[in-house]
């Protein structure tokens, strides 16, 4: 192979890694958008609370408490991290979104999760204060080569746990009749109503999925954040640009536009330098409201109904 | 006498603070098929959205098969057996038409072979929609919509199936079939409660009506004598 073409390779490998992260993250925001037609601003938070799960479950509880290897703790630091974020999404659920949607106001909700990421962030705060934890994954010593590229065991873990978690949701959607119900909530909660499903159970349940992606995104994402309680905030702005690339609420263009900016991330660190990479994403962004205002695969609200 | 399978006791039903249907009582009775006629902003499709659940009254009960139902949501409602078509169909237009018809069956979802061969029935009741039966149900005609949100609600196999306007805006060959629908159904034991524009047509399928006027109920009985009622005529049949 030549030096271009090793080249192409590599970054795009780098850059589906990257994608998968990102995916991760924006899969989450999308989702609740889709049913509630609502942002939330704490999801960063909650990626990092995952992170920090992770953090203390792989360097602490389970090599000092439980006696595991490094590489085992880390990996079950990722599903610890995936049920403290399903957990916190059942409490935000249960105390913030439910009680609210009961009184049915758009604004309300909003400002409750600008809330909720403050609270996140200085309750964070208070407990690990502001200085970055070093978290090292086991898996990213490893390297893996053919030929002239490289890539980290923890770029495969990363790679491989993503693509499984997006694929059980994305067939959970398609699939089965939770998923579909749940579609069907996002496309129109009264009409939902009259077929017997329950919406708020469906959008209580969506944003415990949500959340649990978020966490589990916040353990793989954990070893290359800068671990403070503010570090979910360096991969929102990008998972929102995601969303918005994606057209809102819509799955498949999320997925796409993930790895799509995970891509033009990884070309844009090797061409340009890494301090153009928001700046390139959001020229992006832009051009896509331009040209496509209803994302890569239009699909929403247009049609005749 | 026998309980009534529904009975809507003086009802009010507003949206925000302005009432739309300020007293309204009337019933249905087993195997029956009752109609509500009236001009437009009477408050028909208001009452049947209260029937449903799709609004709490502020006033007033509803009974369904002897139970209060009156707080009730709207999908325990339809779990109890009452179905509604609403007003513009609103299928789910990102669903394929049997996903569509999946979610009618939604609360027999634990078995999945009872939905299946549901859907099968609704397919041969509707040929057309089993031609498309995997596009979405976004891009079907109004009339296709209409045939898929009327077996969407047959999907539960309601005690009650409520319609709103099944006949709005189709061609009179497939206002024919749907109707002709609305009859089987009925004489397979489904009771049925129908809103119609063409009030010719509700008053010559229902076995009694009830006629609304601004919110309340004006007149009442057996649909024989309504059509030779002469405010029925004057204002819903023409002069003919
Ligand atoms: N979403 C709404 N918000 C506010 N007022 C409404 C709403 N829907 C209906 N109304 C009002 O309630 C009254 C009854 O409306 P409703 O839709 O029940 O009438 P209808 O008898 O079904 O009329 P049509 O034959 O035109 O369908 C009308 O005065 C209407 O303006
Ligand atoms: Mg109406």
């Amino acid at each position: 192979m030549n030096d271009l073409a090793t080249l192409l390779v590599q970054q795009s490998i780098n850059g589906v890694y990257l994608g998968c992260l990102y995916v991760m993250v924006a899969l989450g925001l999308t989702l609740i958008y889709g049913v509630m037609n609502q942002i939330n601003f704490a999801h960063a938070d909650f990626v990092t609370v995952g992170a920090f799960t992770a953090f203390f479950v792989a360097t602490r509880f389970a090599t000092k408490v439980l006696g595991l290897g490094d590489a085992a703790a880390y990996l079950v630091s990722i599903f610890v991290a995936l049920g403290a974020g399903a957990v916190l999404g059942l409490l935000v659920n249960a105390l913030v979104f439910a009680p609210l949607r009961e009184r049915g106001d758009e604004l309300r909700p909003l400002i409750a999760t600008i809330g909720i990421s403050v609270l996140l962030e200085n309750g964070q705060l208070a407990l690990f204060g502001p200085i970055p934890f070093q978290f090292d994954s086991p898996f990213a010593k490893e390297t893996i080569r053919f030929g002239r590229i490289f890539f980290t065991g923890q770029s495969v873990l990363v790679v491989v746990v993503s693509m499984l978690a997006i694929g059980a949701l994305y067939a959970f959607m398609k699939f089965t009749f939770t998923g579909k119900a749940l579609r069907a909530v996002s496309q129109d909660r009264e009409t939902a109503g009259l077929m017997g499903i329950n919406p708020d159970f469906l959008i209580g349940l969506t944003i415990v999925i949500a959340s649990a992606m978020a966490g589990m995104a916040g353990a793989l994402i954990g070893p290359v954040l800068v671990l403070t309680p503010f570090a979910g905030a360096t991969v929102i702005v990008k998972a929102f640009a995601i969303v918005i690339i994606g057209g809102f609420g819509n799955i498949e263009g999320t997925i796409l536009a993930g790895i799509l900016v995970g891509i033009i991330e990884a070309f844009t660190v090797q061409y340009l330098g890494s301090g153009l990479i928001d700046l390139v994403v959001f020229v992006l962004l832009l051009v896509m409201l331009v040209v496509r205002p209803t994302g890569l695969i239009a699909e929403r609200r247009e049609e005749n109904v | 006498m026998s309980t009534p399978l529904l009975a809507v006791e003086s009802i009010e039903l507003a949206y925000g603070d302005v009432p739309a249907v300020r007293d309204v009582s009337f019933k249905v009775d087993e195997g029956e098929i009752v109609t509500l006629v009236g001009s437009n902003g009477a408050g028909k499709s208001t009452t049947l959205r209260g029937v449903a659940g799709l609004m709490r009254p502020r006033r007033g009960r509803i009974v369904f098969q002897g139970r209060d139902i009156t707080s009730l949501p709207a999908w325990e409602r339809a779990i109890a057996g009452i179905a509604l078509v609403p007003e513009g169909r609103r299928v789910f237009p990102f669903l394929t038409v049997r996903e569509n018809l999946e979610m009618g069956g939604y609360k027999d979802r634990r078995d999945g072979a009872r939905v299946g061969a549901r859907i099968e029935r609704m397919l041969d009741m509707f040929p057309r929609l089993r031609e498309r039966a995997g596009q979405r149900a976004g891009t079907l005609s109004g009339g296709e919509q209409q045939m898929l949100a009327l077996t969407r609600a047959l999907m539960s196999e309601p005690r009650l199936l409520c319609l709103d306007e099944p006949s709005l805006g189709l061609a009179p060959l497939v206002v024919q079939e749907i109707f002709r629908g609305i009859r089987a159904i009925n004489a397979a034991g489904t009771s049925v409660l129908l809103v119609e524009q063409n009030a010719r047509y509700a008053l010559e399928t229902a076995s009694r009506g009830y006629v609304l006027q601004t919110g309340g109920v004006i007149a009442s009985g057996p649909c024989t004598e309504l059509m030779h009622d002469a405010r029925v005529r004057q204002a819903y049949l023409g002069r003919g």
